[in-house]
């Protein structure tokens, strides 16, 4: 017999009162670690999106505009950068690589990115995975589509399915833009999932955004009244037909040389001052922007943890009820042990010990609860927003939601180990009634 | 080495109780009745001997250690170690079988922990309870009473206090349990200090001590 026997049969003797009180330790515990995980799966997510590249380059007017419309597809950049600024751009520094990119166009609502196949070859956008191909390959012609995996998925797009890109943002009906519907572009490629924005995203060359759109404005330039009548169609663009005017770009995303296996470089600073200094745009470092993004929303985020935190002082103040109003009960228990030999400092210790294991069931039954919640939505939210989060639980995490919950219930059984310390035995050994 | 001495001992409660025992004693494994008229401070005295509750004033002693003037821990550690105690309503564990019972008991008595399995099946069986491992809610009062008595033996005590340990039942079974707590007592040595309104069990005792009278002095 030992005083962990005393306390489980305790506590087994109050089945329904330990359940309760363990489930609400452990609904708090889950709540804030799925709170905790869905912050840094967040994170995680938005970081994922800046893959490799250094640098952006955009006419946008500020950085954090600029990393959001370029790189996360929030929407298509106001402004554009003409061919010539980017060639000198890209001779301006030795940059390990160069990748013009195009945005304005969308299919049902997913944002289509013209750029080059250096996208599919140097860019990541995963740091440390490149692209993979579920099926297909890169673009090699005008008017052939690379499809990202939540944008295939959604509009059940497979290889040679044919789109109709509209100009504009659109809606996801594809309402309100308008479409060049005379230039269905083939899909040759389909991606593999990444957990990032590129994942909605579908890919053109350069070429094909260029010639639809010169055709578009050439059509203004002849007086054609609306572009979307029956005439337009009959004005073709190749692409040795492209006038300079008309290669437009709205993006460069840019890599600085590194040492293999290094991510940064003493160089990215120069090159940085050197583009601020000699360029008319705006230059952002993407992951410094993310990380400026998640400073603004920082109030939020931690109104979420003091909402959570909150949630686990309830689950404390419930077990100290639930122990509270036990000792009623358990004032004859807590005489007898005192008649048999137990001091008023054991007894503490055993209803203490008490609200210890019930932080601590409550924390396990929790961290299994927010495991399987964490699997469940993680394939839930794959599955029906191609959103990549990793359900796994950060061990430091646990281990600290564990040490407070246990912490917080011991917090919470000190007044009624109090009562327990406090018990009358005589008045406790009195026959009932 | 008496089993119990009481020197002076006064006590004077708020509504004008008032308990005094001038001097009082039980050698090693003597067996007394304690009576007085209801209220008169029967159980008072035992809480009192038990180290449960402080004189106003005097001394007592159990097995020559000044239990009132130990405090704290101390005091229960001795208590739990030296005096074992049977009650009216007997205050088992309930939640607990027979045998979890006395082996609570023992977890602060000085009893080696290696031997609590075997010495508490082994005053069970010798207390007639043939199933140990029963919840002792289950179980009939006899059967509770007997679980009682072993648990207060279980400790290896100088002295056993009983608590009205027959008022809950008939005279019939009063008589076996009053004789089954005196052999049992006897049998592991210890003195018995027996406390009892009922006349009847005067018979079963050498000795009585009326604490209305002189008689407590000896």
């Amino acid at each position: 017999m030992t005083d962990l026997t005393i306390v489980l049969r305790s506590l087994s003797l109050r089945r329904f009162s330990t359940t309760v009180t363990v489930t609400m330790v452990a609904v708090s515990v889950a709540l804030l670690l799925v709170l905790l995980a869905m912050r840094d799966a967040g994170r995680a997510a938005f970081r994922r999106g800046t893959g490799n590249a250094h640098l952006l380059v955009s006419a946008d007017t500020s950085p954090l505009v600029a990393v959001l419309n370029g790189m996360f597809y929030a929407n298509a950049p106001s402004q554009p950068i003409d061919w010539a600024a980017y060639m000198k751009i890209r001779e301006a520094f030795p940059w390990s690589w160069t990748i013009p990119t195009q945005l304005g166009d969308s299919f049902r609502g997913s944002p289509v990115m013209a750029t080059s196949k250096e996208f599919f070859t140097s860019f990541e956008p995963v740091l440390g995975q490149p692209w993979a191909f579920v099926a297909g390959k890169t673009f090699e012609a005008p008017y052939e589509a690379v499809v990202g995996a939540e944008a295939a998925r959604l509009h059940g797009l497979r290889i040679g399915s044919e789109l109709v890109l509209a100009h504009g943002v659109g809606t996801a009906s594809g309402a309100a833009a308008h479409e060049h519907e005379d230039h269905p572009v083939e899909v040759v490629g389909i991606l593999a999932p990444t957990g990032s924005a590129h994942d909605r995203a579908i890919f053109t060359s350069l070429e094909t955004g260029w010639c639809v759109h010169a055709e578009e404005s050439r059509l203004k330039e002849a007086g054609a009244a609306n572009p979307g009548e029956d005439d337009h169609g009959h004005l073709h663009v190749d692409p040795e037909d492209l006038r300079d005017s008309e290669k437009l770009i709205t993006g460069i995303l840019l890599r600085v040389p590194t040492r293999p296996g290094e991510q940064v470089s003493s160089a990215l600073p120069v090159a940085f001052d050197l583009l601020r200094r000699q360029f008319p745009f705006t230059v952002a470092q993407p992951a410094q922007q993310v990380g400026r993004l998640f400073e603004i929303v920082s109030g939020v985020d931690t109104l979420f943890i003091a909402m959570a935190v909150a949630v686990m002082v309830a689950g404390a103040l419930s077990v100290m009820l639930a122990l509270y109003n036990s000792m009623d009960l358990r004032r004859r228990q807590v005489a007898i042990l005192r008649v048999l030999g137990a001091s008023q400092g054991r007894v503490f210790g055993l209803v203490l010990a008490e609200s210890a294991i019930i932080g601590l069931l409550g924390s396990g039954l929790g961290i299994a609860l927010a495991a399987i919640f964490g699997t469940v939505a993680s394939a839930e939210l794959q599955r029906r927003v191609g959103l990549v989060i990793d359900p796994t639980m950060d061990l430091r995490t646990i281990v600290l939601c564990t040490a407070a919950a246990t912490f917080l219930a011991c917090a919470a059984g000190i007044v009624p180990a109090l009562r327990a310390y406090r018990t009358a035995v005589v008045q406790g050994l009195r026959p009932l009634g | 080495m008496n089993a119990l001495s009481i020197t002076g001992l006064e006590l004077a409660r708020p509504g004008g109780f008032r308990l005094s025992v001038p001097s009082l004693s039980l050698a090693q494994g003597e067996q007394a009745l304690l009576v007085a008229p209801s209220g008169g401070g029967k159980s008072t005295l035992l809480h009192l001997i038990a180290g449960l509750e402080d004189p106003d004033a005097g001394s007592v002693s159990v097995a020559d250690m000044p239990i009132s003037a130990l405090r704290g821990a101390a005091r229960d550690a001795f208590r739990g170690a030296s005096i074992g105690m049977v009650f009216q309503t007997f205050n088992l564990l309930h939640g607990f079988s027979a045998i979890e019972n006395l082996m609570v008991g023992m977890m602060f008595s000085s009893v080696p922990a290696a031997t609590h399995d075997a010495r508490a099946r082994a005053l069970l069986a010798e207390l007639g309870i043939d199933r140990p491992e029963q919840a002792v809610e289950t179980m009939s009062v006899g059967q509770q009473q007997r679980v009682a008595v072993a648990r207060a033996l279980a400790c290896r005590p100088t002295l056993v206090l009983a608590d009205e340990p027959t008022a809950s039942l008939d005279p019939a079974n009063a008589t076996t349990a009053i004789g089954l707590l005196q052999r049992a007592c006897r049998d592991h040595g210890a003195a018995l200090l027996c406390t009892s309104h009922d006349p009847s069990l005067r018979a079963h005792f050498s000795r009585v001590i009326d604490l209305g009278t002189a008689e407590a002095a000896r």
